[in-house]
């Protein structure tokens, strides 16, 4: 038989992160994860949970540029660190250009694991360690699930993205 | 190309009106609603199958900090069960209420739902809640551990299938199972209830398929007339079949908010809403054969059986494509259920038909084998030119085209027929194909269309949009009529407020909405049309029929006048037109399908035990598509469903006790972006006038019968291993 005692509250912890190109200090708990610090606290809810065990990815953000999980997170893990949201990517009401290219290609159905594609889309196309190729995409983008199975109009995104990148950047194989 | 200069709108291909807001995180879905003093609800899983629970000790889940309430058997209200009629409107996936025994039928019944402050505390403490159990002997842990034949639920029969099986020069007995598949949608089943005017008023918003179902069905559980109860769901975030009818952490959230005076909401974790929000139930089916040595086919028999739960009677009716799918004289179907010890399962993307598709072309198959033809000339040579279940006429069926067109694309006539005869490399190419059918349907549907005095449309329906284009296509159409560009065409769904509209489900949304939406339109047309032929109008003296609609224009006699001028001549906000549609006698008529063709390459690498499909060639035949990106990807997505079924996919019961093993996104294997082959899908563009002014009959099911058959087909050509048993794993073929 187990002893019931009152839990006190876990004292807050301070921490102060950039979160969509603002400087924010916000008070969380220890345990706090970031997802849920940045779905029900701040109110981002751009951000999706859906398994919250790091196995869906729909809950992908950038932090220092990286895609990671935001469920496997803790808040306080972010001090001093960029985060950036579904919310943050698009400027001045423009879509990015990833956001554009799903659009365009109809790389989505019900959206609910768009903002995690998306955000894992950007950072892949930003690290230079990723080989363009088919397959590598695809293996680099496996950790979103899209159970519409949009995968198909995805890739054609993320690859529209890359070529018009390539042509701007003035290669000339593109 | 053709899109600057068309002049339709329907058929186009147009970008998702609602694309802007799901691409920027701003669409609306259940989980992302909070309240002002919202409390979050935890639900405590069973932890046994088959038993009773025998006490609950809840001392240190209430100690932990947060904590509100816990509901449970012994504190909760006493509430109706619902009617569960589809006729009536209030069909429910699970007909007992939460709580409302201590007996356990499966593995994650809830026992308690805890509510809490947060949502991180509400979780701790469910973790905190102390449960003893009494298991009972007994527990059914599926088909597959069972010799039960179950309970015969329906059966068809034409002709003399026995005799002519018995009689028949080449007969086929063979023997298919399907294991149990979760629906997986990614935005997890969803409560938020709350309770105004002193209990009398309810609003509900809730990840569903069906906000008219779930409202009609809340007002009988909780005794309220249904115009007090609302249901909102603007973005779903997928259903797949789950999110059709309402499930118990619903009802268990509504009492919470009425029992506490506080909105609470409920969003459950990924593993109970694999425990008890439904799934595609296992199947076992029989297919029996008998042909000539031509081919022709002298009886078909299928016997199905798939299990439900021990507290619903869920029919999966396997059968239902077969006694039309071929032209044979002798057909008779049979369909069981079993009760075991699992969460109710519930219609799951081309439910039954889905299954017994892939028992059927596989026997189809193996049927060319025996009798060494080419599986796609023993499907041409068996084409049912009409429907021989109800002996009419086809609506419009070009099954053959589809078979044709996707073998050419394919490169059919150039496959080696023996097999593992043609490899690449370490890899063996196995190619295989099967037909894909689905039935075509249409239900009443009532919509509300107003054209405002900003020049813009608002179009208002009931129903919702699952991620298949709802919303996209009903602003075709109203841009269709009006001519109003489809950017200034506002769409509402997903609310009881607005006209009833239909489930979002059996592929019938298309043709059941788009007719109510354009009589709507129509009719609000008629209305300003009446306004400006009348005193003081742009077009006085004039009759109103005289009056051509273009381009958001009202014009007559070389004149035009466009919408907005004509409401602020006469100092409107606006005319509203309501429509409603519903399915007529054409059914006496003609039978309605729709018909498609999957082409499978399958590469199997024998030295590393890789197996994998490169290559999915499929023609399908689903009358006009509205909107042919958005109906394209949902026969792609449906393709990933089918690799899905035929590769990876299986919820795993423990054979002990019927414990859900694997209950999690992981450890359950849906198609990843790794395991996408190349795919080309072709939509025939036969519009079928005959069932709806429009020519469409829907296409969100349709893509995934077939392709499981047609993989395990391509796996036998590769391999000379027939696989009857999905998902095929690895160490079948090892």
């Amino acid at each position: 038989m187990q002893e019931t005692t009152a839990h006190p509250p876990e004292a807050a912890v301070t921490v102060r992160l950039t979160l969509n190109g603002d400087p924010i200090t916000i008070e969380v708990s220890p345990s706090a994860i970031l997802l849920d610090v940045l779905r029900e606290q701040l109110g981002l809810t751009g951000t999706k949970k859906g398994c919250d065990h790091g196995q869906c990815g729909a809950c992908t953000v950038h932090v220092d540029g990286r895609a990671m999980n935001a469920c496997l997170r803790l808040a306080v893990m972010c001090e001093g660190q960029a985060v950036t949201t579904i919310e943050g990517l698009a400027e001045a009401g423009h879509l990015h250009p990833i956001q554009q290219a799903f659009l365009d290609h109809d790389a989505f159905q019900c959206g609910y694991c768009s903002p995690g594609q998306i955000m894992s889309a950007v950072a892949l196309l930003e690290d230079h360690r990723i080989a363009g190729d088919v397959a590598t995409v695809r293996e680099a983008m496996s950790g979103n699930l899209c159970r519409c199975g949009a995968y198909q109009n995805i890739l054609a995104a993320i690859q529209d993205v890359r070529l018009r990148r390539h042509a701007q950047e003035g290669g000339g194989d593109a | 190309m053709s899109d600057i200069t068309e002049p339709h709108v329907v058929g186009r291909r147009t970008p998702r009106v609602d694309g802007v807001d799901k691409l920027t995180g701003r669409a609306d879905y259940t989980v992302d609603h909070r309240l002002e003093g919202m409390l979050y609800g935890y639900p405590v899983p069973a932890s046994i199958a088959h038993g009773t629970l025998e006490s609950l000790t809840l001392d240190a889940a209430r100690a932990m900090p947060g904590v509100v309430d816990i509901l449970h058997h012994g504190h909760f209200p006493d509430l109706h069960r619902s009617p569960n009629s589809i006729r009536q409107g209030d069909a429910v996936s699970e007909v007992r209420l939460p709580f409302e025994d201590d007996r356990i039928h499966y593995h994650g019944q809830y026992i308690a739902l805890v509510v809490a402050e947060t949502f991180a505390q509400a979780r701790a403490a469910a973790f905190r809640v102390e449960a003893r159990y009494h298991q009972e002997a007994g527990v059914m842990t599926g088909l597959a551990a069972s010799d039960d034949e179950g309970e015969e639920v329906r059966h068809y029969t034409r002709g003399e299938p026995e005799l002519a099986f018995g009689i028949a020069p080449v007969i086929l007995d063979e023997t298919y199972t399907m294991a149990a598949e979760s629906h997986l949608p990614l935005e997890p089943h969803a409560t938020l209830a709350e309770w105004r005017e002193a209990n009398q008023r309810l609003v509900v918003h809730e990840s569903t398929q069906g906000v008219f179902y779930q409202r009609n069905a809340l007002a009988r559980i909780f005794d309220l007339p249904p115009e007090r109860v609302e249901v909102i769901s603007h973005y779903i975030g997928s259903g797949f079949g789950n999110k059709l009818f309402m499930w118990p952490h619903a009802v268990a959230t509504v009492a919470a908010a009425r029992m506490l005076g506080r909105p609470v909401k409920t969003v459950l974790p990924r593993q109970q809403d694999m425990m008890t929000t439904g799934h595609r139930p296992a199947s076992r089916q029989r297919i029996r054969l008998g042909a000539e040595l031509d081919g022709t086919l002298a009886s078909i028999q299928h016997d199905s059986l798939t299990e439900t739960s021990s507290v619903d009677r869920y029919v999966d009716a396997c059968g239902g494509a077969t006694p039309s799918a071929y032209a044979c004289d002798s057909v008779a179907t049979r369909q069981r259920i079993l009760s075991v010890h699992h969460g109710t399962p519930c219609p799951m993307r081309a439910p039954g038909e889905a299954s017994g598709v892939f028992a059927l072309e596989s026997a189809i198959d193996e049927l060319a084998v025996a009798l060494d033809m080419d599986p796609l000339a023993l499907r041409l040579k068996n084409y049912a030119h009409r429907d021989p279940q109800r002996g009419l006429q086809w609506s419009s069926k070009h099954l053959d085209r589809c078979l044709e067109s996707a073998a050419e694309r394919f490169g059919w006539a150039s496959r080696d027929p023996a097999i593992g005869s043609m490899g690449d490399g370490d890899e063996i190419i196995g190619q295989g194909m099967a037909s894909a059918t689905w039935f075509a349907g249409r239900q009443p549907c009532a919509a509300e269309v107003t054209l405002r005095a900003d020049g813009s449309v608002v179009a208002a329906c009931g129903t919702q949009d699952i991620g298949t284009g709802t919303y996209t296509i009903v602003a075709q159409t109203v841009a269709e009529l009006t001519g109003v560009p489809v950017e200034r065409v506002e769409v509402r769904l997903g609310e009881t407020r607005l006209p009833a509209g239909p489930l979002s489900g059996g592929s019938m949304t298309t043709a059941s909405a788009l007719p109510a939406v354009a009589a709507a339109t129509r009719e609000a047309l008629a209305a300003l049309k009446e306004v400006a032929t009348g005193p003081g109008g742009h077009f006085a003296g004039l009759a109103p029929a005289a009056l051509d609609v273009e381009a958001g224009t009202l014009q007559a006699d070389g004149r035009q006048a466009d919408f907005a001028e004509i409401l602020a001549r006469h100092r409107l906000s606006g005319v509203t037109g309501e429509g409603s549609a519903a399915p007529g006698d054409e059914r006496r008529e003609f039978s309605f399908r729709s018909f498609g063709a999957h082409f499978v390459e399958v590469r199997w690498d024998p030295g590393i035990s890789r197996l994998r499909v490169a290559r999915v060639v499929s023609s399908i035949d689903i009358g006009r598509a509205i909107n042919p990106v958005a109906a394209r990807n949902q026969v792609e997505g449906a393709i990933v469903m089918g690799i899905g079924m035929g590769l990876l996919e299986g919820l795993d019961y423990d054979p002990r006790d019927a414990r859900l093993i694997n209950a999690n996104a992981s450890d359950y294997r849906i198609p990843v972006h790794a395991d996408m082959p190349e795919i080309d899908v072709e939509l025939l563009d036969y519009p079928d006038y005959r069932f709806n002014e429009f020519g469409a009959r829907g296409i969100g099911e349709i893509g995934l019968t077939g392709i499981a058959a047609a993989i395990a087909n391509a796996v036998h050509h590769a391999t000379g291993k027939r696989v009857r048993d999905l998902p095929i794993t690895l160490e079948t073929l090892l």
